[in-house]
Parts: structure tokens; C-alpha cells; sequence
């Protein structure tokens, strides 16, 4: 019974431990919609992101002070961590992928964390640290870095 | 009585010559280049760890072996250090090392250092179980990410992990496990502007976590 117990442990651990590890980017997985997609959904489009955050020196200092240990001082990824990490930091000049993203999932990865979206655990969140006004304005950032918007 | 006062007398030269030497040790030995003594003092032009707070944060033991043999803790640097973002602080490392004395004396003056009005109560010693432990590595490295900014130790038993924080792979031989605490619960207290998020643990979170670095220890560490 114990030997059984231990190995189930055993097993979930391993399962576990390699969410920062090479699976989570083999499998995209869905993500899951982090907005509770209600009937009553707004009838007009919200307003844009662009007008009511715009990239600031702010936003640009914010993304300087957090997001570079990992994504790198231009945001391609490379970061003082990224080498150390089992899944690579996002490339934040990589249009292709980017414009899969929608700017609310953006938003979603940078609040709550890779984990609570679905992507790599080493993104930590930063809901705590970052007021939502910012975490805009950084998804702004991210599209400038990109070029690109969500098709 | 008659031995009261003498002893008294005694122990208070005791106690202040200790202190009066101690204190100018870190001019004399070039410390205070490098490390902030006061949180007064601008951070920009100290490129090493604060230390107005060594008491509350290193293991005596630790502290002394480091003193005298140094490895390296912070990787790319710290925080202030200009080349820190690029991997390459431009503060040489490791920390130079002091002879056995320096060390000895040197320890103790760091020893008494802390801050008044960081949380002191000591946190219960009952170690995690075996499955709190698992439970707790999982929350690090997975819930909350830590690895990615800091060393902490794998399967294998070796420090694995990102290098924007200090490492955390000898964390329970190196910091007391109040300070680790308090490093959770309350950051600002210690370092205003960290480039670590914050999290906001309840208070059950943060003693698993700080239980859980405590049994980080890598047995060379030199």
C-alpha cells in the first residue's frame, strides 16, 4: 500500500516538475479563457489598449526592471535567465507567434503567470507587483516590440 | 556582592572595546566600498548585498567559512550592478577572502547587525514531513516560479535554476529561516525597490516555503 502510495507520488512529481520543462512547449496547450465569457458580453468593442495605455518611459522602465531578467534587455528572450530555463523565455520580437495572442491573453500571462494560462510555470505572476494600468501598457510595449497585433 | 560589581565593570570594558573594535573593521578592511552599512546610504554606488541587516540574515557558521573561502552567491551581480543585466557585473567575484581572524572578528560585528523593526519571533522548528516537503518543492519551482530567477536543487542534488537572484542552493546553511520569513511576508521592509515580484503569501504559504529553503543545503559548498 505504501510502496503503491509512493509510487503514484513518485510519478506525480515527476509529472509535475517538468511543467517548467521541455513538455510545456511541445504541447501548446488550449488556452483556457481567463475572462468568464458571460451572455452578456459588452455589445460595443471595448476601447482600445493603444489609447487609454500608452507606452510611457514608465512602461518602458517597468519592462527594464522585471521583464529583461528573463526576456532581455530588447525583449528577444535572451535574459540573463533564459539559458538556465527548461522552456525559453518568449521572444517578444517574434511576430508569428505573437499575433496569435490576443491582448487580453497577454495581459492574462503577465497578471497571473504562465502557469494560471496554460504556458511555462518560470513566468511568475506579477498581479501583485503591477497595477493593471501598467500590465496594459506593457501588452502595448509587447506589440511594439512585435510589430505585430492579434489577427 | 563583593565579585558582583568587578565583574559587572569587567564585562561592560568587555563589551565596549569589542564594539569599538568591531565597528571600524569594515572601513579597515575595505568593505564598505562595495556594501551599504546604513540604509541611508545611496544604493546606486554600492554594488554588493546591503549588510546593515547581516544579523538577521546569515547563519554565524556560514558567515565565517564564507569570510574566509567565498563562492559565488549572485551570478550576474546584484541589482545595482551595472553589468547586472548583461551577466556580467563588473564587481570582481568572488568576495576577497579574510585570514581565520579577520574572519572570527569580522563575523561577530556583522553578527550584531540587524534591523529594529523586522519581525524577530523565532519560527517553529518542526521540519516539513516528506510529502509537505514534495508539496512545498512543487509550489517553488511550479506554482510560483521561483526557479527561474533562483538556484534551488534538483532530483539529482544539483543547484539548478535562474541567476537574476541570489542563489538558493545552499539557502539552509546560509540565511535563518526568520529572515527568509520576513523576506516573503514583508520585502519592502528589507529592499524597497526588489526586481522580485511580489506575492503576497498568507502566512501558512510563506512558513512552508521558508521550512522548504531551509532544507536546501548543498554539502560542498565551497
Amino acid at each position: 500500500m505504501i510502496s503503491k502510495n509512493c509510487l503514484l507520488l513518485v510519478g506525480s512529481i515527476v509529472l509535475l516538475l517538468t511543467g517548467c520543462g521541455e513538455n510545456a512547449r511541445e504541447t501548446p496547450r488550449v488556452v483556457p479563457p481567463t475572462t468568464p465569457q458571460t451572455a452578456e458580453a459588452p455589445s460595443t468593442p471595448p476601447t482600445p489598449a493603444l489609447e487609454t495605455h500608452p507606452v510611457t518611459e514608465k512602461t518602458r522602465d517597468v519592462y527594464q526592471w522585471y521583464c529583461t531578467q528573463c526576456h532581455g534587455v530588447t525583449g528577444k528572450g535572451n535574459g540573463i535567465n533564459a539559458k538556465l530555463l527548461t522552456v525559453p523565455p518568449r521572444d517578444h520580437t517574434k511576430a508569428d507567434y505573437l499575433e496569435t495572442r490576443t491582448d487580453s491573453q497577454l495581459f492574462d500571462a503577465i497578471q497571473q503567470g504562465g502557469l494560471a494560462v496554460g504556458r511555462a510555470p518560470c513566468m511568475p505572476s506579477w498581479g501583485n507587483t503591477l497595477d493593471e494600468d501598467t500590465i496594459h501598457s506593457l501588452v502595448r510595449y509587447i506589440r511594439e516590440l512585435c510589430e505585430c497585433e492579434a489577427i | 556582592m563583593k565579585f558582583f560589581i568587578p565583574a559587572l565593570l569587567f564585562g561592560c570594558l568587555i563589551i565596549t572595546s569589542s564594539v569599538q573594535a568591531d565597528s571600524t573593521l569594515p572601513e579597515k578592511l575595505g568593505c564598505t566600498s562595495c556594501h551599504r552599512f546604513s540604509s541611508d546610504e545611496p544604493t546606486e554606488s554600492h554594488k554588493a548585498p546591503d549588510l546593515f541587516y547581516a544579523g538577521n540574515k546569515f547563519q554565524k557558521n556560514w558567515l565565517e567559512k564564507f569570510l574566509q573561502n567565498p563562492m559565488v552567491i549572485r551570478k550576474a551581480g546584484t541589482i545595482n550592478d551595472p553589468g547586472f543585466l548583461k551577466g556580467a557585473p563588473t564587481l570582481a567575484q568572488p568576495h576577497p577572502a579574510l585570514s581565520r581572524k579577520e574572519a572570527a572578528k569580522m563575523t561577530e560585528f556583522l553578527i550584531s547587525l540587524s534591523l529594529p523593526d523586522l519581525a524577530t519571533e523565532q519560527m517553529d522548528d518542526t521540519p516539513l514531513t516528506k510529502s509537505e516537503r514534495v508539496r512545498t518543492k512543487i509550489l517553488f519551482e511550479r506554482n510560483y516560479g521561483c526557479i527561474a530567477c533562483h538556484e534551488g536543487i534538483n532530483l539529482a542534488g544539483q543547484a539548478r535554476g535562474g541567476i537574476s537572484g541570489p542563489s538558493l542552493a545552499n539557502a539552509g546553511n546560509r540565511l535563518k529561516a526568520n529572515w527568509v520569513f520576513n523576506k516573503l511576508k514583508t520585502p519592502e521592509k528589507i529592499l524597497p525597490k526588489s526586481r522580485m515580484p511580489l506575492y503576497k503569501f498568507d502566512d501558512a504559504t510563506a512558513i512552508k516555503l521558508t521550512k522548504y529553503m531551509m532544507t536546501l543545503k548543498i554539502g560542498d559548498w565551497k
